[in-house]
């Protein structure tokens, strides 16, 4: 009996995925790897990336009971859903503007993927006490690690290319067509060697404590310079006559090291014939997509013994911060919740994880707003006092990250330590909710829009100072609001697989439009009605108070 | 007789605290070797620098008459390995992941299911092969982590902390399988906290203290050295002597009342 069951798995139900590294075997068998082993492995890992976590104690039997379902690959198609828009990009007859655009969203999009949910499976140290102890080698095993988060970062490409890849074959042809899949595909690779590459020097060079922040610093500036490479991707063109959709290029050697471009050059190469500069940045693709091959394949067993340094943990001594303290003393009102806001608090601290989902969106809520106070300031005629209007908008970027936050706070490695909160002699989960969310508020929220609010306040001048002040207790309800929404059991007490990688993203693209509203509303109602602003400030205030006195108790 | 394992002036150093401080020992093949120390004296260190989860800052270890050379790894498939904190990929079923570690070693999948069929029942969890693993007991995880060091048929066995978490019955078990794998030819390194098993169980004890071998040789050698228990001698050479006053004073803490001065 079992062994039909297992016969059915590897004959008839071999998923697509294994099928198709199958075709690619000898590649793996060339580059040293073990290719029977690092498909085994591969597909343990996808199937346990299917199951859910049971919970607390839970003693339910077999796998049978609940589907297995993969929420990654069921999810994609919200993104194919966003990328919807970028079809207006063939209104222009460009082909070099529209891949310039298509390439550097997908970028943006695939490599901060990578970055926040995918490091994990990277950087995991699980592995090399299992498999690593058994005659596998780490060639394999690194290969059977990059090939498992490879599968999910092309599928995620496939997904958020898919309008423009099925509309090049219907406006641009056949040939552009091939060209725009096969390229996205190589796009999603080269984050995936990027990143690797990035892990490898930083494990390599850095040890204990310090690789820890530096893998989250690292984490954070590749986050950045792949936002002011889309923005300066952008200032390659120009919209000279907007009324026929005309763009002018001004593609210099100077714009080389922009490696999105090098993937649109082939297509300059097949619409507008021979130029020199397509042909040095086509080569330049085929160059560097070969050096990044050698570069990987030269450092993935380095990767895996040098990981072993990421477990190393050295006495660290950590104390309650005086912004803790006092937060601590005023935001929670008993004494059970301040114990909790503590524990959070900590928690987040040490826990790298938790650090690597969050810094990339950090990261980016960061940029935006600081290219946008960039492009302001250029963009006025000297002389002319820029507009308040130009600069109030800037701190709600922030609320972006409130999706990804509010979702994170289930997750931590250390999930299985929520049994302690099962024997707290009070009820434990309205209090505790609290507590964290306020811890994230302070520690996260709060400095990222007091820096924003200061640029601001800088520009606009002090009378804002209200403003900026109703923004922030904004920012406290939505948070709240979006925790209560999202988190359905207690803080830190689910395990976080890459099945789930992207639950916050998703929130995130659906958020755009309340945060469109809410910050369109605030601005606007602040600044033509007279004295609302103080009107909000009573209301939000009191709606603050409101939460956290009670909320989250049903 | 040529040692399978010989460990020669080992050294390692986490961020700058030496944990090995020049460990040098060497076990002979079909000898159980119980290796004992305090927490932190380094013994899953040693483990697992010899199973090349760590690299070594300096010293030599020779595992099958071989210097260890990283870049083949084929000699691990002669090693069983247990790790001391009985992690396992818990979203997996007991089946699935034995299957899955049986393949890891080159096993054939119908040889695995049948070892594991049997290796399970003998140890009274068969009827729990088709369960995930994280509702499984400490003891169920021991005894999967048992089995999984053991279905390639090892010459050597790692066994960290084998008898945690199991049930006295289990125990017996486990003590009588190490004797018959002895028999077997096999080499048992293994380490644990319980002085009475491994004063009973151990050919040679290897004491382990603040990075470096304290006490090596057979019980009644080490005898010799400090009389009555392991337990006894274990606390001689490690220097403790306390635990009536560190009891008292962990008493007085509970009670909120200051320590007696020390």
């Amino acid at each position: 009996m079992m062994r039909d069951i297992l016969n059915l798995k590897k004959n008839e139900q071999t998923p697509f995925y294994l099928r198709l590294i199958d075709l690619l075997s000898f590649i793996y068998t060339k580059a040293g790897v073990n290719y029977s082993q690092m498909r085994l492995i591969l597909d343990v890992k996808m199937k346990m990336d299917g199951r859910k976590e049971a919970g607390l104690g839970g003693m339910e039997t077999g796998s049978r009971s609940d589907k297995e379902k993969n929420q990654f690959f069921s999810s994609l198609w919200v993104y194919s859903l966003v990328s919807l828009f970028l079809l207006v990009i063939f209104a222009y007859d460009n082909w070099v503007f529209q891949y310039t655009v298509y390439f550097s969203f997908l970028f943006v999009m695939t490599f901060s993927t990578m970055l926040a949910n995918f490091s994990g499976i990277l950087l995991d140290t699980k592995d090399a006490t299992l498999i690593g102890t058994k005659p596998v080698d780490r060639r394999t095993l690194g290969a059977a690690k990059a090939t498992h988060v490879g599968i999910y970062l092309l599928a995620f490409t496939l997904a958020v290319g898919a309008p423009v890849m099925v509309f090049t074959f219907v406006r641009n042809g056949l040939v552009a067509g091939v060209l725009v899949f096969f390229l996205s595909l190589l796009a999603a690779l080269w984050c995936l060697g990027l990143a690797l590459l990035v892990y490898a020097t930083v494990l390599k060079r850095f040890s204990g404590e310090r690789l820890k922040n530096i893998i989250a610093y690292s984490q954070i500036s590749l986050s950045i310079f792949m936002i002011i490479g889309y923005y300066a991707v952008a200032q390659i063109f120009q919209v000279i006559d907007p009324e026929n959709l005309l763009v002018e290029m001004n593609l210099t050697l100077a714009h080389s090291v922009l490696f999105p471009m090098w993937f649109v050059a082939p297509f300059g190469l097949l619409q507008e014939g021979w130029s020199l500069t397509y042909a040095i940045y086509t080569g330049l693709l085929l160059v560097g997509s070969g050096l990044l091959f050698v570069l990987y394949n030269w450092s993935t067993d380095k990767i895996e013994s040098n990981l072993q340094k990421m477990d190393s943990s050295d006495e660290n001594i950590s104390s309650r911060s005086m912004l803790e303290r006092l937060s601590g003393q005023l935001v929670c009102f008993d004494p059970l919740e301040r114990a909790y806001y503590h524990f959070g608090w900590q928690l987040t601290k040490t826990e790298r994880e938790f650090k690597t989902r969050l810094y990339p969106s950090i990261a980016s809520s960061l940029v935006f707003p600081l290219v946008m106070t960039y492009n302001n300031l250029t963009a006025i005629e000297p002389g002319m006092d820029p507009g308040p209007a130009n600069f109030l908008y800037l701190p709600y970027f922030t609320l972006l990250l409130i999706p990804v936050l509010a979702v994170s706070i289930q997750f931590s490695k250390h999930y299985k330590g929520s049994w302690v909160f099962e024997l707290t002699p009070e009820p434990a989960r309205a209090p505790f909710l609290r507590a964290v969310t306020k811890a994230m508020l302070i520690k996260i929220l709060l400095p990222l829009y007091a820096a924003l609010a200061l640029v601001v306040l800088f520009f606009t001048g002090i009378g804002y100072l209200v403003q900026m002040l109703n923004g922030l207790l904004v920012f406290s309800l939505i948070l709240y609001i979006e925790t209560k929404r999202s988190v359905k059991s207690l803080p830190f007490s689910k395990k976080y697989s890459a099945s789930q990688a992207n639950l916050g993203c998703m929130a995130t693209v659906i958020f755009l439009i309340p945060v469109f509203i809410v910050s369109v509303i605030m601005i606007v109602s602040q600044l033509f009605i007279p004295y609302a602003q103080w009107g909000i400030l009573l209301l939000l205030t009191g709606l603050n108070i409101r939460w956290m006195k009670k909320g989250f108790s049903k | 007789m040529e040692p399978i394992l010989e460990i020669i002036d080992l050294r390692k150093q986490f961020d700058g605290t030496p944990v090995l401080k020049g460990v040098s020992f060497s076990v002979k093949p079909g000898e159980i070797v119980g290796y004992i120390g305090p927490n932190g004296a380094g013994k899953s260190t040693t483990v697992k620098i010899i199973l090349g989860m760590l690299s070594k800052d300096a010293g030599e270890v020779r595992l099958f008459g071989q210097p260890l050379d990283q870049s083949d790894v084929a000699y691990k498939a002669r090693i069983g390995y247990v790790p001391e904190n009985a992690e396992l990929y818990d979203t997996l079923t007991a089946k699935e992941y034995l299957l899955f570690i049986g393949e890891l070693y080159g096993l054939e999948e119908t040889v695995i299911m049948s070892k594991t069929e049997k290796m399970m029942e003998a140890l009274g969890i068969r009827e729990a092969m088709n369960r995930r693993l994280a509702s499984f007991s400490k003891g169920m995880r021991q005894k999967v982590l048992i089995i999984s060091s053991l279905l390639h048929d090892p010459d050597i066995l790692f066994w960290d902390e084998p008898l945690s978490g199991l049930d006295a019955n289990s125990v017996q078990i486990i003590k009588e399988l190490l004797w018959k794998l002895k028999q077997d030819g096999k080499t048992i390194f293994y380490s644990s906290h319980v002085m009475d098993t491994v004063e009973k169980l151990s050919d040679r004890i290897l004491i382990l203290n603040d990075g470096a071998v304290a006490a090596d040789g057979t019980f009644e050698e080490l005898k010799q050295e400090a009389d009555g228990t392991l337990e006894q001698l274990f606390n001689t050479l490690t220097g403790f002597d306390q635990h009536a006053a560190l009891a008292e004073d962990f008493l007085l803490a509970m009670k909120g009342e200051a320590p007696h001065d020390a």
